[in-house]
């Protein structure tokens, strides 16, 4: 079932008001499904922000239409605002009002009765392990404490669907990984839709259901990560170093499969369609042609990275 | 299903008037802004009127003025804080993107302000019977209230303003809102009457509810008005201030959102 299905969704914006508009998003067609992750990929500057900001109705989109849990992105952005919740990388409250205090406000802000608020209240401050912190201002907090309230402040009103703009930017690997765990955890057993921006390619692997690649306003590629990586044909990668008289290419690259072949000095980097599929022939040739003693066999499968710079390269449509 | 709704917007009204609480309870800027500036007003216009030996009908003139102005000061300052520090703080676009709509935010930041401005009032109407021997309740407990609400519910136009200038012009707002207080200290008749002004502003100055709320609790203090009715008066126009002002404050809110301002407001 789609809980997200935009259409045609474009925005352009004045910098500063004056000069050449800056079309931050030229037709946006998308559709997430419920209880999945997505995660969109891009440059800065590629419009993700701007794309969570029109589906949370932060901004209204110039063209294009759009539902968000059933509700009209234009005539029902209140009813939007109340299934769904946002939080930012450097997300900022109030900074004189505690945890409790600035927990407290956005709660009244959803409209939460006082004992329903005040145990969600609880519950969040213990599910982030903000118990120590509870009644510290927003300015003493560590930046890692910030942005655990920032998800807190997220799941207050239990939303349907959570975005989240850059949820781990300039936090250290181990706060990251125990954010991500927590929502792998909020997927898997509320059943919650989180629609994510991240630059951050493993981080986009590890948790995304589905990933769309954001380029220029427009998306350039979108699937799982497997099918991500399909799409780019780019092949894994086998490097083998070896001991024994320096091995000719041509008779590797004759071979179904191969395709590209690097030969340097006691090591052959090879780049096959799918590694499982030759690496048996591969190697029975290389051992009956050139007498070689195997060192070691490396195999590198392409990464979101890779994906993403090859795709930024092939023409796309202004 | 209606009581659920009513019961949830009262709450999200209520937020607003936490917020504003707890600053008030939290900046002691904000403290010093409610209660100690109008004091210092009071005190050295009072003491200014002694030593220019002014008789005692225009001490209570410029009195009422004073304390009238305070209310309206405090009123549209604690409006205006309540978006002012969002924007400050850079965390506008969490509350945006709560269900709340511009009338939450205007009658729970509103309703904090009369409760600030009434203990002001009332800490100021004694501190001025004491000290210059002025009395407010003279004038009967009905003709003082009936003063009060004018002057709050014109406090919520210029607040509501504010609010809107807000939502266009980010955190230098503030300018507006000092602007806007300026304009009515030099028009509506705080220190002097308004028929001192040339012709043309004293036109104006009729334009301005507060003009004839003064004029309307002078009257009882020996200032025959100049206009009839002027407490219908002044409450018409502060009805079709509050009108346009939560309009514009409407249009600002629905025009940030077009423009992306409330996203660059908390960047």
């Amino acid at each position: 079932m789609k809980i997200i299905s935009l259409s045609g969704i474009a925005k352009s914006y004045l910098p500063d008001g004056t000069g050449e508009p800056v079309h931050a998003l030229q037709g946006i067609d998308l559709e997430i499904e419920q209880g999945t992750i997505f995660t969109l990929i891009g440059p800065n500057g590629a419009g993700k922000t701007t794309l969570i900001s029109i589906m949370t109705t932060l901004l209204f989109p110039d063209k294009g239409t759009g539902e968000v849990c059933g509700f009209d992105l234009r005539s029902q952005s209140g009813k939007i605002r109340e299934v769904v919740n946002v939080t930012s990388g450097n997300a900022n409250f109030t900074d004189i009002f505690s945890v409790a205090e600035n927990l407290n406000y956005y709660g009244m802000l959803y409209g939460m009765a006082g004992p329903k608020r005040r145990k969600k209240i609880d519950r969040l401050i213990e599910m982030f392990q903000l118990q120590t912190h509870r009644n510290t201002p927003f300015n003493r907090l560590s930046t890692g404490t910030k942005q655990r309230l920032a998800l807190a402040k997220s799941l207050m009103n239990e939303p349907r669907v959570l975005f989240l703009d850059e949820p781990t930017v300039g936090l250290d690997p181990q706060i990251s990984e125990s954010i991500r765990s927590s929502l792998k955890e909020m997927n898997r057993e509320d059943g919650l839709t989180i629609v994510l921006t991240t630059h951050n390619m493993d981080e986009a692997e590890e948790l995304s259901d589905h990933i769309s690649f954001l380029q220029a306003g427009r998306i350039i590629a979108h699937g799982n990560a497997k099918n991500l990586k399909s799409k780019v044909r780019w092949g894994d990668t086998i490097r083998i170093r070896y001991d024994g008289p320096s091995l000719a290419p041509c008779g590797i690259t004759s071979l179904t499969g191969i395709l590209e072949v690097e030969v340097t000095e006691n090591l052959v980097t090879i780049t096959v369609d799918d590694h499982r599929k030759r690496l048996d022939t591969l190697m029975r040739t290389l051992v009956l042609q050139g007498n070689i003693i195997l060192q070691d066999i490396e195999i590198i499968k392409p990464d979101l990275e890779d994906v993403f710079l090859e795709l930024s390269k092939a023409p796309h449509p202004n | 299903m209606y009581f659920l709704n009513f019961r949830k917007h009262l709450i999200q009204i209520n937020g607003f008037a936490y917020k504003n609480m707890l600053i008030t309870r939290k900046r002691i800027f904000h403290l010093v802004e409610i209660l100690f500036w109008p004091f210092i007003s009071l005190v050295s216009v009072g003491l200014l009127t002694r030593f220019l030996k002014v008789d005692p009908k225009s001490i209570e003139f410029v009195l009422i003025g004073v304390i009238a102005f305070s209310v309206i000061q405090i009123g549209q300052l604690d409006m205006a804080y309540v978006i002012l520090y969002s924007i400050w703080n850079k965390s506008l676009k969490h509350e945006m993107v709560a269900p709340i709509n511009p009338f939450h935010l205007v009658a729970g930041s509103w309703l904090m302000g009369v409760f600030h401005s009434s203990i002001v009032f009332l800490l100021m109407c004694a501190v001025s019977s004491q000290l210059f021997h002025l009395n407010f309740i003279d004038s009967g407990i009905a003709r003082l209230l009936l003063f009060f609400a004018g002057l709050v519910f014109f406090s919520a136009s210029v607040g509501i303003s504010v609010c809107a200038l807000a939502f266009r012009f980010g955190g230098r707002a503030h300018v507006g809102a000092t602007s806007i207080v300026s304009i009515l200290t030099l028009l509506s008749g705080i220190y002097y009457p308004v028929d001192v002004l040339p012709l043309p502003l004293s036109y104006v100055a009729y334009l301005i509810p507060l003009t004839h709320f003064l004029e309307y609790f002078r009257s009882f203090y020996g200032f025959a008005p100049k206009t009839h009715h002027p407490l219908l008066w002044g409450f018409l126009l502060t009805a079709i201030y509050n009108v346009i002002a939560f309009s514009s404050l409407c249009y600002a809110v629905r025009n940030a959102r077009r423009k992306g301002l409330l996203a660059r407001m908390s960047e």
